[in-house]
């Protein structure tokens, strides 16, 4: 094997689900083909009888952490057992965070700012890194149900290109009112509990649950698997219901395929994505025969666990691990009468077969479909990885602040003046057709208007392929006035527009649609460092052999009267409020003359971080060589640890070149940085800086974040 | 034209934010789901929700949730049979 490939090795895994915790007692359950679906009795509700769903018994300490960190927390131990070296990043895919504490915060009205501090995505992957003493990257992809296979591809990615050795990578999601009464409003849910392609399915049932892999390049004494090929795709489609032809899903199981360098003949398994619903499975039926004229053995676990939304594709690829492990094909627990028009025949009792591959399948709302190929150990080694890294091209940008569009706000950056504020909605909207984003609220129609604009100011005719989003908070209206409705109307009229408009990829699926763009699409979110998130994903999935691969890449967030001052913590009680955000339209392919840029760093806070972020770039005297101004991001919140840092940095390197803080121009908002980009490129545009000579864009606080832009 | 028929072409205006309609303009006739109007699957759960608090008229049957939602005229002879009122 040559030293370049890299396998990627499963080393330690933790599961929690409604079948139990750990690898044996999941493996156990499964044997028994029994469903754990019962009523739900995590929560209360006014309205009984309670659904069917999948819950999560006696989970320890609920009390320090809300349900979702715990359970993330709680499986990240067990996958990290008995090994003594932290990761050097940590991925996690989660759709609603701390919700089910907000949820109960709000309907007792709690105005403390300090209770809300554990709502955000990014707070669970914060917990598990410190809990695991990783002290790199802690990183939260958010694509409704396929986020956990996203993080655990991400992590393939990541590790194959070299960037790290150790990453610690799965899903979680806990049961909360706004998914249960959510899918509910859908009717999505199967009143008797979830049984996938059977016949008489009525639809999901939805669970909890949380799964970590640690994944290494280093191979243990005995590795639990092989993570091979992962495949991502978007069907561009409809913001929650399936391609009916399944288009989006063949695409991401030919994607992984490709990746993992096999044939579908080569698949011995296929872990379904089978929610239950009838659309689901009969758009996973007809990607699967497309893609598999003789299926392989196949099966949904999710009549045996629900539905356990981000947390479901790290659970099924945990199980995967048990099917090669112990050679065993669970069943499609649920299934009796296989519906005829599936023309699909899953596994209808638990079978004892040696498996060498299994490909497991995750699809979500907003159209994001990924898939993973799953091997016995050193049975296949990795394809060579592509060739050096290579910087992101600039081809077109946009960002919308209080002043407005980008136009306008960079007016008033070059007088010097404040951005700062909330533009309105009409603004927003002006160039967006009415009839399509009549359903969307203030977040999406930033992220609309700002890809819509960053399309239109590259002169090109076509759009991008992937879309790599970051959002410190996403649909706060959308999730608020769901909360609110349902809460008004005593538990009983919960808004399906809402529900749909609250996830969080939401806005990244709207804008596949509006641009048909069919690639990779991920949802970040990492607090004021989530378009660094972004845009760290699209330097992982933007192939460097594929020069022909673009990407909107972008970050926004919406002001929310209520919801942002309890949110944030950069945001003062009373104080105005501001948002808006910034997008880049990215390509691989070096072009002379046009704008070169690339993040060349991202870690949390340590003693050592600012020497650290030194080195990355180059040296002291690259440095004071290359670099003529800097753009700085201190979070409010942040403010006296954040300017220790870049004083720092400054007496470190030796720089005395411009340094502006660009949270004075931009307000206190999660996406600041997304601005700060398209200020970057506004200087380089308009400042006479020669070629080569670079503006740094660095982020201070929690993490310390660095962005170079150049030209070419 | 009665009424209800009015009535429901604004709740609908409203609860789909259909700016860029007047009630004036909304044919009750016209096909109301994958119509014109671009209403789809997720705006007649919304509307069925509507229906459900506001007339408590519950619509959860796809056979007749079908022919209720061929018009907005149809919806209202639907409401006007099964309301509680």
């Amino acid at each position: 094997m040559s030293s370049k490939k890299r396998n990627v090795y499963i080393v330690g895994i933790g599961i929690i689900s409604p079948l139990g915790y750990g690898l044996d007692a999941t493996e156990q359950a499964l044997r028994k083909n029994e469903s754990a679906i019962a009523p739900l009795h995590v929560f209360s509700i006014q309205q009984p009888p309670p659904l069917p769903v999948g819950q999560v018994q006696n989970l320890p300490d609920v009390t320090t952490f809300p349900r979702t960190h715990c359970l993330a927390i709680t499986a990240a131990r067990q996958a990290m057992e008995g090994c003594t070296h932290p990761p050097d990043a940590v991925i996690i895919g989660s759709t609603t965070g701390g919700i089910l504490t907000t949820e109960e915060l709000l309907a007792a009205q709690d105005q403390d700012a300090h209770n809300y501090r554990y709502h955000g995505l990014t707070t669970v992957a914060e917990e598990v890194a410190r809990e695991v003493q990783c002290s790199g990257q802690a990183l939260t992809v958010s694509t409704a149900c396929s986020s956990g296979t996203v993080a655990i591809g991400m992590a393939l990615k990541m590790l194959q290109s070299g960037k790290a050795e150790w990453i610690l990578a799965g899903g979680v999601d806990s049961l909360c009112h706004l998914t249960y009464f959510g899918f509910h409003s859908l009717q999505l849910v199967d009143p008797h509990g979830s049984r996938p392609f059977d016949k008489n399915r009525q639809g999901m049932s939805v669970a909890e649950g949380a799964a970590m892999l640690l994944l290494s390049t280093i191979k243990p004494k005995n590795p639990l698997g092989q993570i091979l090929g992962c495949g991502l795709s978007c069907d561009a489609y409809h913001p929650a219901s399936p391609h009916p032809e399944g288009k989006g899903a063949s695409r991401a199981m030919q994607k992984a395929l490709d990746s993992a360098a096999l044939k579908a003949e080569a698949i011995d398994y296929i872990n379904l994505h089978g929610t239950g619903t009838i659309e689901n499975d009969r758009a996973e039926s007809k990607a699967v025969r497309s893609i598999f004229p003789q299926p392989p053995p196949l099966s949904s676990i999710k009549g045996a666990t629900g539905h356990g939304l981000a947390a479901s594709g790290a659970i099924e690829a945990a199980i995967a691990a048990i099917c090669l492990q112990k050679g065993f094909i669970p069943a499609n627990t649920g299934c009796r009468q296989p519906d005829p028009e599936c023309q699909l025949t899953p596994i209808l009792h638990p079978d004892d077969l040696p498996i060498a591959t299994v490909l497991s399948n995750s699809f979500g709302f907003g159209g994001n479909n990924a898939c993973l190929v799953i091997a016995q150990p050193d049975l296949f080694s990795s394809p060579e990885p592509a060739g050096q890294s290579r910087p992101l091209t600039l081809l077109g940008k946009a960002c919308i602040t209080g002043a407005g569009h980008t136009q306008q706000s960079m007016e008033r950056f070059s007088q010097r003046e404040t951005m700062a504020g909330t533009v309105d909605l009409e603004t927003i909207s002006e160039q967006l057709p009415v009839r399509k984003v009549r359903r969307l609220k203030r977040f999406s129609r930033i992220a609309l208007a700002l890809a819509d604009a960053a399309r239109k100011d590259s002169g090109l005719d076509h759009s991008p392929h992937c879309v790599f989003m970051g959002s410190g908070w996403g649909s706060l209206s959308e999730t608020y006035d769901f909360l609110d409705k349902l809460q008004q109307s005593q538990e009983q009229f919960p808004s399906p527009i809402d529900f749909v408009g609250s996830v969080h990829n939401s806005a990244a699926g709207q804008i596949a649609i509006m641009h048909e763009a069919t690639g990779a699409n991920i949802t970040s979110s990492g607090g004021d460092y989530s378009f660094e998130q972004a845009l760290l994903a699209a330097d992982t999935f933007l192939d460097r052999d594929d020069s022909s691969n673009s990407a909107f890449v972008l970050a926004a967030d919406e002001a929310h009267t209520q919801f942002s001052p309890l949110l944030d913590p950069s945001i003062q009680p009373a104080a105005p409020l501001a948002d808006g955000g910034g997008c880049l339209y990215l390509c691989r392919q070096a072009m002379p003359g046009k704008l070169s840029l690339q993040l060349t760093f991202f870690r949390k806070k340590t003693n050592t971080v600012i020497d650290e972020l030194i080195t990355a770039s180059g040296g002291k005297e690259t440095l004071q060589r290359n670099c003529r101004m800097i753009l700085a991001g201190i979070p409010a919140a942040e403010a006296k640890e954040g300017q220790a840092q870049l004083d720092s940095f400054l007496e470190k390197s030796g720089l005395t070149i411009p340094v502006i803080p660009y949270r004075e121009f931009t307000g206190e908002f999660a996406s600041a940085s997304a601005v700060a980009a398209v200020m970057a490129v506004h200087l380089m545009e308009s400042a006479e800086i020669p070629a080569g000579k670079k503006i740094l864009v660095l982020g201070f606080g929690m993490n310390v974040t660095c962005m170079e832009f150049w030209r070419q | 034209m009665d009424n209800l028929t009015e009535e429901l072409k604004k709740r609908l205006i409203e609860i789909l934010n259909l700016t860029d309609v007047t009630p004036e303009e909304f044919d009750e006739n016209a096909q109301l789901v994958g119509g014109e109007l671009g209403i789809d699957s997720i705006d007649v759960l919304e509307i069925v929700v509507m229906v459900e608090k506001d007339y408590g008229v519950i619509i959860n049957n796809k056979e007749i949730a079908e022919k209720v939602f061929s018009s907005l005229s149809s919806l209202a002879d639907y409401i006007r049979k099964n309301s509680p009122k």
